[in-house]
């Protein structure tokens, strides 16, 4: 394991270093926007991860927090005159306030119906800042003044870069905080399996409803930044449905457990995204590419690359067996199935509970990780 | 205050509308019985289909009611392979959730597609009845919103009478109702549940071409409708065709009177109120029974 660590803090340090000095090596300040697209995607899909990685409730809607806390931003600063970077954390602030009844009423239903709120969630917003066109500028867009007036075009996508990176960096730190605490535990399980961790005595409903807001909070720091740096918002791509999608699609893509997942997702789609626009311009074939991707992963990937790739490093190596509380009840539920010469795909959830008796080895384990 | 004549002429156009959202909501509340799916593309297929007819319409001239010959049946094999080659192929643990990304991906495609296709710009049909119109008791009621009822009434009756009254039906409210059971009773639930599945997206051919008789259409539309569906299906209760129906028409008649004080976009937010309000205080929704409970 002592290898293994070091090899882990080595890497980090690599990828910290290459990341840190990425804007003094750009050639052009336009690598350097690229660079930023990419960080905030992916502060925005590790976000999106407090909920959709630990509970397992998969938000389609989180572009609304994001598009809020662009919103709120710039109309704090316009209107109430706040300095800009107060008005990102009043704006954060007020977003986490709202996530509390928002997440209040999603939560409480499972599964689709969240999924539907989530969605409603942007649509609604859609409407409402659009409609509103005395206060939030409407079709026409909302200009943000630049925070730091008197600094050079590059200097300023400079600047930006950092705190980007910064957010990031803090971001990921909570996540891995909460992956290794006790909270974190109560959230993996409710992922697994929400009655029996209720059973256990897992306030999952307090839980969830607190990895909500932390991830709404997070949501609408990235927004808000976004505000700051590029100093125009239009409701149709603040809150535009395609922004939640992307987020799932780079953390799917990445992998949903993993704390780089994320990222890794961010990385691949936000480039792929910033060269389709480079080489194809701007057709509806995006939306194609982005559907067609996010299909083949929930088909063929659901679990990302990273535990791909690990599969694939697992069969060189002597194959042992992971920790316990890592198998998660689908393949637990698939080995038992197997052993019973029944495959598991009987695809009904309406043979009431007695998909819950397949979990009992999971919650013995405790050591791990 | 609004006249009488007004708030009368209201109600009626929020009855057209509230059939087309009960058909629509029926096809949503199969997916769901047969799948526990819930299917985000159900309108990205009602604007395909709008698209189709008016397309055969302009290269043609024939009236849109006439691809209703083509587009259902496609529609129905298309609902069938996709239950049979996508969704059935994911892990049961996690169905619900990956299926609402997978349709949702279908729902971007589709869009995209048609956006290449028949880029942005918005379309509509110019047909020879198209401003023609009659009197009810004061109220003024276009033909075309009337054949569009009529077609949305005639679908749910269809569906109705086949799901109460032939073998098929029997055997797929079987499979809704209780899957192992059906299976024991010889019922090829696999099978019935493809067709279910069809059956489903069938009503969002229905449904399209009776949209695109009177409604101005573009590849992004479907977003203004798959909100207001979902909200009238989570309402009913999930899983509850008359709890949809009922849903559909008290929401279709509210968004239609609050048109006379407040403008289309703000009236349209009755859905997400309704949606919210539901999930706050009855969660399972007003008519929906034991299986809504689980959602």
């Amino acid at each position: 394991m002592r290898t293994g660590t070091l090899l882990h803090v080595g890497a980090l340090v690599a990828a910290v270093a290459v990341a840190l000095s990425f804007p003094s090596m750009a050639p052009s300040p336009y690598e350097i926007t690229v660079g930023i697209a990419i960080l905030n995607f992916a502060v925005l899909s590790t976000s999106w991860n407090f909920v959709g990685g630990f509970t397992g409730y998969i938000s389609l809607g989180h572009g609304a927090f994001a598009g809020l806390g662009a919103y709120g931003t710039g109309l704090l600063v316009t209107k109430a005159e706040l300095p800009p970077f107060a008005a990102l954390f009043v704006a954060a602030a007020l977003v986490a306030a709202l996530a509390v009844p928002v997440g209040y009423a999603a939560l409480r239903v499972r599964g689709a119906s969240f999924v539907i709120v989530s969605i409603a969630l942007v649509l609604i917003l859609l409407l409402v800042f659009q409609s509103w066109a005395s206060f939030t500028g409407g079709s026409r867009g909302l200009v943000v003044p630049r925070p730091f007036p008197g600094m050079l075009r590059s200097e300023h996508h400079r600047t930006f870069y950092f705190l980007f990176a910064a957010l990031l960096a803090v971001a990921l730190l909570t996540w891995w905080i909460i992956d290794r605490s006790r909270f974190g535990m109560g959230l993996k399980a409710i992922r697994e399996d929400e009655d029996k961790a209720q059973s256990l005595g897992t306030p999952t409903f307090a839980y969830k409803l607190i990895v909500f807001v932390v991830s709404a909070a997070f949501t609408s720091l990235a927004g808000g930044l976004y505000a700051l740096w590029f100093g125009d918002l239009d409701p149709v791509f603040q809150f535009s449905i395609l922004s939640g999608a992307y987020m799932v699609l780079m953390a799917l893509l990445g992998g949903v457990r993993h704390l780089y997942g994320p990222l890794l997702g961010a990385v691949i789609v936000g480039y792929a995204l910033e060269y389709s626009k480079v080489e194809y311009g701007d057709t509806p074939l995006h939306l194609v590419v982005a559907g067609l991707l996010l299909g083949v992963v929930v088909m063929f990937m659901p679990d990302g690359v990273i535990p791909a790739a690990t599969a694939l490093l697992g069969r060189f190596r002597k194959s042992g067996e992971t920790s316990i509380r890592e198998v998660t009840a689908a393949e637990l539920k698939q080995r038992h199935g197997q052993r019973d010469g029944n495959d598991g795909t009987d695809g009904s959830d309406g043979s009431d509970g007695s998909d819950g008796s397949e979990v009992r080895n999971s919650e013995r384990s405790g050591s791990g990780g | 205050m609004p006249s009488a004549s007004l708030v009368f002429q209201s109600v009626v156009l929020g009855v057209l509308l509230g059939g087309l959202y009960a058909l629509l909501a029926a096809g949503l509340t199969l997916y769901f019985g047969v799948m526990r799916v819930v299917m985000i593309a159900h309108s990205a297929f009602l604007i395909l289909a709008a698209y189709l007819a008016w397309y055969a319409h302009r290269e043609t001239g024939i009236d849109p009611l006439l691809t209703l010959v083509v587009t259902v049946p496609l529609f129905f094999a298309a609902g069938v392979a996709m239950q049979r080659l996508l969704l059935t192929r994911l892990r049961p643990a996690t169905l619900t959730m990956m299926s609402v990304l997978l349709t949702f991906s279908v729902a971007l495609t589709i869009e995209g597609l048609l956006g290449y296709a028949f880029s942005g710009t918005q379309r509509r049909i110019r047909l020879g009845y198209s401003s023609a119109g009659f009197e009810f008791l004061g109220a003024r009621i276009a033909a075309v919103k009337l054949i569009a009822f009529g077609m949305a009434a005639l679908a749910l009756l269809g569906l109705y009478v086949l799901m109460k009254h032939s073998r098929f039906g029997q055997a797929l409210r079987a499979t809704i109702q209780h899957r192992e059971a059906a299976q024991l009773l010889g019922i090829d639930t696999d099978r019935i549940a493809g067709y279910g599945f069809g059956l489903g997206l069938a009503t969002a051919a229905v449904g399209g071409t009776a949209l695109a008789l009177d409604t101005t259409i573009y590849p992004s539309l479907h977003w203004h409708w798959i909100g207001p569906l979902m909200a009238i299906i989570v309402v009913g209760g999930l899983g509850s065709v008359p709890g949809a129906a009922i849903a559909a028409m008290t929401l279709g008649m509210l968004q239609s009177l609050l048109q006379l004080e407040l403008s289309t976009t703000w009236a349209q937010t009755v859905f997400y109120v309704a949606l919210f309000a539901t999930l706050a205080f009855r969660p399972q929704g007003f008519f929906g029974g034991r299986l809504a409970q689980r959602f």
